[in-house]
C-alpha cells in the first residue's frame, strides 16, 4: 500500500512475502521497486480503512458492550464482566480468535487489565493474556515501539539507548522530561507509560452509546425464519421490560441488532415518544418493520438495546373515564402516536404549537410529535377574521382592483375566474423586520477560497421548523451574497371576499403601491373561510 | 410487573354513553358513528370542514385529525385561529399526515381502535365499501365518533351512517356593513342515512349564528344583500310648506 509523504510516494504497508523481499513501512516508494521489480501496490484509501474498522467495531458489539477505537488500526474492548460467558479470560480470546480467523481477519489479540497494556501487548507480544495487576512485569521485556508514541519520541528514545518498556522503570522521570526538546513529548511518553502501568486512568470513547440495558439471545442454531426471529424478539423484549421494571425506569430508543452467522449484521430501530417499557407495545413498533431484517445463512446472536432511558411517569389511574380530571390519557395518545410513526415514519404525526407572531402562517407551527400533550386553542389576541384553512403556501393570482387599497373585483384563482361580491377589509399586517435583517456579505478568506458551510447537524426530533428555518437561512447565505437587500419584506393587506358561488377566500396584496420594495404589489390567495 | 394503565376508554363508565343518535337535525354527526361529509363541487372544502366543525357534539377528548397529503396540498390544513369562528371550543389535536390512501386508512382505523381520541376525522381522497365497513364496525365497537371529510369525487356505496353533501351559499346580509360577508349559509344535503332512511335527500339550509355559534336550519333564504333604507325625505328639517314646495 502506497502513500504520499513528504519525499514523494511511500510504502505504507507491506504483506508478510513483501517484508521477507525486504519492502518494510517507510521505505521510498523507488527504493522498493528497487528491492521487489515485481512489487503490486495500491493506494492508501484511509477512509475506507476507518470504515472497515468502525464495521468490525460495531461487529465485536457482540462480544462486549463498550468497543473503543485505539488509534487506526485497533480496538479496544472493555471485556469486564463479559469473560466468565466465555468460560474465562484465556477462553475469550480464542473464542475471539477462532471467529475473526473464520472470517478470514488478520489479527492480533492481547488482555490486561489497562487499555495501554492491552495494546502494547497485542501489539508487540500477541495471544498474551496478562493476569490483573501482572502489567509491570508482563510488559518489561517489549520495545517501547509497543506505548502508542509518536515516531519522533520513538527516535529519541532509541537514541538514549532506552529500547525495552522495562528500562523506563527506573529513571527518574525529572531526568527523562528533560531529555526530550518539548515538555509535550516527554509528557506524552510518561502519560503511555503511566496508562499502561495504570497508574493513569484512561477514559475509552465508546463507537457507539453506551446501552443502560442491554439483553442477548444466544442461539444455538443459526435462525433464519422471521417467525424465528419474532419469538426471539418477544424473549428479549420480555426481559428487557423486566430489568426494565425492576429499576422504574423506561426508555425511549431500543435498538435490536441481529448478527448473522457470516460476519454481517443487521440493525432495526424504533423510537418512542415517552419512556416505554411495555412488552407488548415495543412489539408492535417492531412489528412493521420486522420483515427488513434480512437473515442471510442465519442468525446467531440477537441484541437488544435500550437507549434514551428515563424514568416513567407513574400516576395513579382514575377508576373511571367520568372521574378523571382529564380527558386526555397521554400516555395512550403516546402510544398512538409512536406506532403511526413507526409505520408512516417521524414527520407524519404533527402537534399545532402556537407562535408569538401576526404572520399566519408563523403563528401556527406544526412540530414534530415529541411526547407532549396537545394543548388546547388558546384564544389569540388577533382581531381580524381568520380562515378555517390555511394554504401551504399563498398562491399567486391576476387579480383586478382599485388602485391603490380598493378591496379585488374579479380575480383567477387555479385557472378559474371568480366575481366578487362582497368584501371585507382590509387588515394590515407588517412584515417581521427582524426576521429578514440583510444576509451579511461573507468575506473572502485569506487563503482566497470561498468556504463552503456544513450542513448544521441536530437532532432529528428537535423543533422541524427551526432546523428548516436555519436551512432556508444558511442557504439563502450561500445562494444570494450579492443581492441581499432585493428581498425586503413587504406589508400585507388581507381582504376577505365572498365570490357569487357563496365561496369565500381569503386574499392579499403584497406591499403597497410606491412603497420602494420592488415592483407594483402582488396579490395571494392565502386562506379558504368555511 | 408493573405495566401501563389501560386506556381510559376501557375502564367501565358510570353513565352509559350514549349508543343511540339524536333522531333531531345532525342526526348523530361527530356524537356516534362513521358520518361521510362530502364536496359538492371542487373548492367546497373549507365550507364542509366548517360545517363538520359546528354541526358535530361538543366533546373534550382530543381530536386525532388525519389529512392526507394530497388533500392537504389542494385544499390547505385547519387553521385553529379560524376554528373560532364556527366553534367555540376546538379540543387538543393530534395531527397525522398520511401519503396514501391506504396508509390514511391505516391511521384512522388505529386511531379508533386505540381508543384515546374523543372524536377521528379523516381526510381521504376515497374509501370503497370494505373500507367504510372496516371503519364503522371499529367505531361501534370502541364507541368514538369519526367523520370522513372526502371530496366530490366521492360516491357508491358505503357503509357509514350518513353522507352529507356541502356546498356554501351567499352569506346573509351584513346588518352594519351591506358590502361585506355576513353570517354562514350552507346546503347539507343528507344523501343517505341509516338511522333515518326517510330523510334521505333531504335539503337543509343552514345558517350560522356568529354570536351563539350555533346552527339554525332555516328555509327561504334570502340571498340578496339587504336592502338599503329608502332617503327618509320627511325627516328633513324645514317648514312643511317647503317641502311641499321643493
Amino acid at each position: 500500500m502506497l502513500e504520499s509523504g513528504t519525499k514523494g510516494l511511500c510504502i505504507a504497508a507491506a504483506n508478510e512475502p513483501a517484508r521477507q523481499l525486504g519492502v518494510t513501512e517507510g521505505l521510498a516508494f523507488a527504493d522498493a521497486r528497487a528491492r521487489a521489480p515485481g512489487l503490486v501496490t495500491e493506494d492508501m484509501d484511509p477512509a475506507a480503512d476507518a470504515r472497515a474498522l468502525a464495521a468490525l467495531g460495531n461487529w465485536m458489539i457482540r462480544f462486549a458492550p463498550l468497543v473503543a477505537l485505539d488509534g487506526t488500526d485497533g480496538l479496544i474492548l472493555e471485556t469486564t464482566g463479559c469473560d466468565h460467558l466465555y468460560g474465562g479470560e484465556p477462553a475469550m480470546l480464542e473464542t475471539l480468535s477462532g471467529l475473526l480467523e473464520r472470517n478470514a481477519i488478520p489479527h492480533r489479540l492481547g488482555l490486561a487489565g489497562t487499555p495501554g497494556a492491552a495494546s502494547a501487548l497485542s501489539r508487540a507480544a500477541p495471544g498474551t493474556c496478562l493476569p490483573e495487576g501482572g502489567e509491570q512485569t508482563g510488559l518489561s521485556g517489549l520495545p517501547v515501539a509497543a506505548l502508542r508514541l509518536s515516531p519522533e519520541a520513538e527516535t529519541l528514545l532509541r537514541r538514549f539507548g532506552l529500547t525495552r518498556i522495562g528500562q523506563l522503570y527506573g529513571i527518574d522521570r525529572k531526568a527523562l522530561g528533560r531529555r526530550f526538546q518539548s515538555r509535550s513529548a516527554a509528557d506524552a511518553v510518561l502519560l503511555r507509560l503511566d496508562q499502561a502501568l495504570g497508574l493513569r486512568h484512561e477514559p475509552l470513547a465508546p463507537l457507539r452509546p453506551l446501552p443502560l440495558r442491554s439483553v442477548r439471545l444466544n442461539c444455538p442454531e443459526p435462525i433464519a425464519t422471521s417467525d424465528a426471529i419474532r419469538i426471539g424478539l418477544e424473549r428479549l423484549t420480555q426481559e428487557l421490560c423486566e430489568a426494565l421494571s425492576a429499576t422504574g425506569i423506561g426508555a425511549r430508543r431500543f435498538l435490536l441488532t441481529a448478527f448473522k452467522s457470516d460476519g454481517t449484521r443487521s440493525e432495526l430501530e424504533t423510537r418512542a415518544a415517552r419512556p416505554v417499557r411495555e412488552p407488548k407495545h415495543i412489539l408492535r413498533l417492531f412489528r412493521e418493520r420486522i420483515d427488513t431484517i434480512d437473515p442471510g445463512f442465519g442468525i446467531d446472536l440477537l441484541l437488544l438495546e435500550a437507549h434514551r432511558t428515563d424514568a416513567m411517569e407513574t400516576s395513579p389511574m382514575a377508576l373511571s373515564g367520568d372521574l378523571a380530571s382529564t380527558d386526555m390519557d397521554a400516555t395512550a395518545l403516546s402510544a398512538l402516536a409512536d406506532r403511526v410513526m413507526a409505520r408512516l415514519g417521524g414527520r407524519s404525526v404533527t402537534l399545532i404549537r402556537p407562535c408569538e407572531s401576526h404572520v399566519p402562517e408563523r403563528a401556527e407551527q406544526h412540530t414534530q410529535f415529541d411526547g407532549d400533550a396537545p394543548v388546547p386553542a388558546v384564544p389569540s389576541p388577533v382581531a381580524g377574521p381568520r380562515p378555517i384553512r390555511l394554504l401551504s403556501a399563498p398562491e399567486r393570482v391576476t387579480v383586478m382592483a382599485e388602485v391603490p387599497d380598493g378591496p379585488p373585483l374579479r380575480f383567477i384563482w387555479r385557472r378559474v375566474p371568480r366575481t366578487v361580491t362582497r368584501a371585507d377589509g382590509p387588515e394590515r399586517i407588517a412584515p417581521e423586520w427582524w426576521t429578514h435583517i440583510a444576509a451579511p456579505q461573507p468575506a473572502p478568506a485569506l487563503d482566497g477560497q470561498a468556504r463552503t458551510w456544513l450542513t448544521p447537524k441536530m437532532d432529528p426530533r428537535a423543533d422541524a421548523a427551526q432546523i428548516a428555518h436555519v436551512r432556508a437561512d444558511l442557504e439563502a447565505l450561500l445562494d444570494t451574497p450579492s443581492e441581499p437587500v432585493k428581498l425586503l419584506p413587504r406589508a400585507r393587506d388581507y381582504y376577505r371576499v365572498e365570490d357569487a358561488a357563496g365561496r369565500r377566500y381569503w386574499l392579499f396584496r403584497e406591499g403597497l403601491y410606491g412603497d420602494g420594495r420592488g415592483g407594483p404589489p402582488e396579490w395571494y390567495v392565502h386562506g379558504l373561510f368555511a | 410487573m408493573a405495566l401501563n394503565p389501560p386506556p381510559l376508554k376501557d375502564v367501565f363508565h358510570l353513565s352509559p354513553p350514549r349508543d343511540r343518535p339524536s333522531p333531531a337535525f345532525p342526526l348523530g354527526l361527530g356524537e356516534a358513528g362513521v358520518h361521510e361529509v362530502c364536496e359538492a363541487s371542487h373548492g367546497d372544502f373549507a365550507a364542509l370542514t366548517g360545517f363538520a366543525l359546528a354541526a358535530r357534539t361538543r366533546s373534550n377528548g382530543p381530536v386525532v385529525w388525519i389529512r392526507q397529503a394530497s388533500l392537504k396540498q389542494a385544499h390547505g390544513t385547519l387553521l385553529r385561529a379560524g376554528c373560532r369562528e364556527v366553534t367555540a371550543d376546538l379540543p387538543p389535536s393530534l395531527d397525522i399526515t398520511p401519503r396514501k390512501l391506504a396508509e390514511a386508512l391505516w391511521a384512522t382505523e388505529e386511531a379508533i381502535r386505540s381508543g384515546v381520541a374523543a372524536l377521528v376525522v379523516a381526510e381521504l381522497e376515497d374509501a370503497d365499501f370494505t373500507a367504510s365497513r372496516r371503519l364503522a364496525l371499529a367505531a361501534s365497537r370502541h364507541g368514538v365518533p369519526v367523520l370522513l371529510l372526502m371530496p366530490h369525487t366521492r360516491d357508491g356505496a358505503t357503509a357509514a351512517n350518513a353522507r352529507w353533501r356541502l356546498s356554501p351559499r351567499p352569506s346573509s346580509p351584513n346588518r352594519f356593513d351591506p358590502h361585506a360577508p355576513g353570517a354562514l349559509r350552507w346546503k347539507a344535503v343528507l344523501e343517505r342515512s341509516r338511522q333515518a332512511p326517510h330523510m334521505a335527500g333531504h335539503a337543509f339550509d343552514l345558517e350560522l349564528d356568529d354570536e351563539t355559534l350555533s346552527l339554525r336550519v332555516v328555509s327561504g333564504l334570502a340571498t340578496d344583500p339587504a336592502e338599503t333604507r329608502p332617503p327618509r325625505s320627511q325627516d328633513r328639517i324645514g317648514p312643511a310648506g317647503f317641502r311641499q314646495s321643493a
